[in-house]
């Protein structure tokens, strides 16, 4: 069963989602940071990992970048999901394998996943 | 005396307010109810903020996300979606606060400030902060630190709350200022009010200010009699005298009207004190341009109106010399409907102007008592700018033998008092105009009949 990790310093969206992608038969850990997200990382290894943009602390870009230089975890796939800086996400194809709008519509987000994880199989 | 340096908010009357702004480097408290406005204000200040090369970091310490926030305010024209996490940055701290406590929140924020250099800080949600504090202390402590690191980085903060605080408590006590936003229920109508209750280093107009919000935002109109205060001398114009309209008339009150005077015409409906602005107005020129302001004919009526009398409004309209606006009596907020006459004033050049009714621009205020203060402002606002004013006074008694209707609160500012009623004339009805007052210059006070034709008004001795 993959895990798939979700940063948002909005408990709220992280939790819609999680509940959302367990109904799917996802198991999900959420961080509220990106600084919690990287403690958790080694210890969760998710096959997927979805993060938030404007954060305290560290951005999903920010995140992103750290993530992808860590050896463990370079081949990660990262989803981004913003509202007003989806366009960054899709200046950085090295960085995200696909961009979310928030707010997102949940089923297009779980046909997404879906395909992601087909694609990578 | 030193003078703080201010953040200009964009928003005129909030500025006008605090005369100048907020103190750069202070902190405020906004409180007000669920829907009182205080999110919009603080996100136009935020958004405003932003235009001018600020960096606002926008902390929430409440559950709903800022997705909702941005929907609504996409209504709104100071949402800016590509200033969102560029220059301004929406974060939230509940987590934080919730699992980790007051004292991790101020560290969070603490970082956030120096990482997004922000220049302005805004805290959403500080009764939750309070909620989470096990002493009056704690949160204490909480509003000073913040407060010390965000001054120490030049940042101005702004804490929103829901909570009715009151003056003793912890909150006030900690920051430079407190603005409170509300709606009172005046009958049926409810009526938005903003309150500068605390402003260290900055003076304030105190009391309650009209509000509304608008697709702009938050439009505040300060209470017109504390704006315009003339300390100094009035300008002096030079004295002249100008037509009333009516040749009539001119000669009995020695040749017409003084230049800048306010005259005010009394009488019961139908006894034609409009036609009398009519025939006033119909003297406008490109050179010296009149406005109709009007509450209760529209300008298609005003028209029609002045046709019957043999005057061209339309013909006037466009040659620049006459300006015709309506403004519904029930549009209420009577701060705004003053402000935007004065306005037009000012932008036309507009020499005459003609108020159709007083009375029906007194009932856009939920403050009666404010009454007389309001239109004593106004009308010697536009006196000491050199406009020549003539307004209607509904009287209600429509018939009487003498000329005795109390004169309205207004008298004072008013330079010509005239009264317009029906006589009865063996069988027949009559208009008649009696003057009751005429400030520098002599008067025959004989009644005069008054004969409306589609020629114009003539008046004569009875």
């Amino acid at each position: 069963m993959p895990t798939i990790l979700i940063i948002d310093d909005e408990y709220l969206i992280a939790d819609i989602l999680s509940f959302a992608l367990e109904d799917e038969g996802f198991q999900t850990v959420v961080a509220g940071s990106g600084r919690k997200a990287l403690e958790i990382l080694d210890r969760e290894r998710p096959d997927l990992i979805i993060t938030d943009f404007m954060m305290p602390g560290m951005t999903g870009l920010e995140l992103a970048e750290t993530i992808k230089s860590r050896e463990k975890h370079m081949s990660t796939p990262i989803m981004l999901m913003s509202g007003a800086q989806a366009y960054m996400g899709a200046e950085r194809p090295d960085l995200f394998d696909e961009v979310i709008d928030k707010p997102f519509d949940i089923d297009q987000v779980i046909g997404k996943i879906h395909a992601l994880f087909q694609a990578r199989l | 005396m030193n003078q703080l340096k201010r953040l200009e908010s964009g928003i005129k009357g909030f500025d006008a307010l605090l005369k100048g702004g907020l103190v750069a480097g202070a902190s405020y408290i906004i409180q007000g109810r669920p829907g009182s406005g205080k999110t919009i204000l603080a996100n136009q200040l935020g958004f405003n903020h932003v235009r001018q090369n600020g960096r606002v970091l926008f902390a929430t310490l409440l559950a709903e996300p800022h997705d909702r926030l941005f929907h609504f305010l996409s209504t709104l024209s100071f949402f800016d979606r590509g200033a969102v996490g560029q220059s301004i940055q929406f974060v939230s701290a509940f987590d934080t606060l919730e699992n980790d406590g007051l004292h991790e929140v101020v560290k969070l924020l603490r970082r956030e400030i120096t990482r997004q250099r922000s220049s302005m800080l805004i805290l959403d949600g500080l009764l939750n902060a309070r909620s989470r504090a096990e002493t009056p202390l704690d949160t204490k402590q909480f509003i000073a630190e913040l407060q010390g690191h965000a001054a120490f980085a030049g940042c101005t903060v702004l804490f929103l709350t829901s909570s009715q605080l009151d003056d003793g408590s912890p909150e006030h006590t900690m920051v430079d200022g407190v603005i409170e936003m509300g709606e009172d229920m005046v009958g049926s109508r409810a009526v938005r009010r903003i309150k500068m209750r605390k402003t260290r280093g900055s003076g304030a107009i105190p009391g309650a200010h009209e509000f509304e919000i608008n697709d702009q935002g938050i439009a505040i109109y300060p209470r017109l009699e504390c704006m315009l205060t003339r300390t100094g001398a009035m300008p002096e114009h030079p004295y002249t005298i100008l037509s009333s309209g009516i040749d009539g008339l001119d000669a009995h009150i020695g040749g017409g009207l003084v230049r800048s005077s306010v005259t005010l015409i009394m009488g019961p409906s139908g006894a034609g004190k409009t036609s009398l602005g009519i025939q006033f107005l119909s003297g406008c020129s490109a050179q010296e341009p009149g406005l109709y302001f009007g509450f209760h004919e529209s300008p298609q009526r005003a028209r029609a109106k002045a046709r019957s009398l043999g005057k061209d409004f339309a013909a006037l309209e466009a040659a620049g010399a006459l300006h015709t606006v309506w403004t519904p009596a029930s549009a209420g907020l009577i701060d705004r409907v003053c402000y935007d006459l004065l306005d037009r004033v000012e932008r036309l050049q507009i020499k005459r102007v003609f108020i159709d009714s007083l009375n029906a621009l007194s009932r856009a205020t939920a403050d009666q008592s404010r009454v007389p203060d309001v239109l004593d402002t106004l009308l010697g606002e536009l006196r000491a700018r050199g406009v020549t004013v003539m307004a209607s006074w509904e009287a209600h008694r429509l018939f009487d033998d003498q000329p005795s209707v109390p004169a309205p609160d207004v008298s004072g500012v008013v330079d010509n008092l005239l009264l317009v009623q029906f006589v009865q004339h063996r069988t027949e009805l009559q208009r008649q105009v009696s003057i009751l007052k005429i400030r520098d210059n002599a008067y025959d006070p004989s009644p005069l009949e008054v004969v409306m034709s589609n020629a114009g008004i003539t008046m004569q001795k009875v």
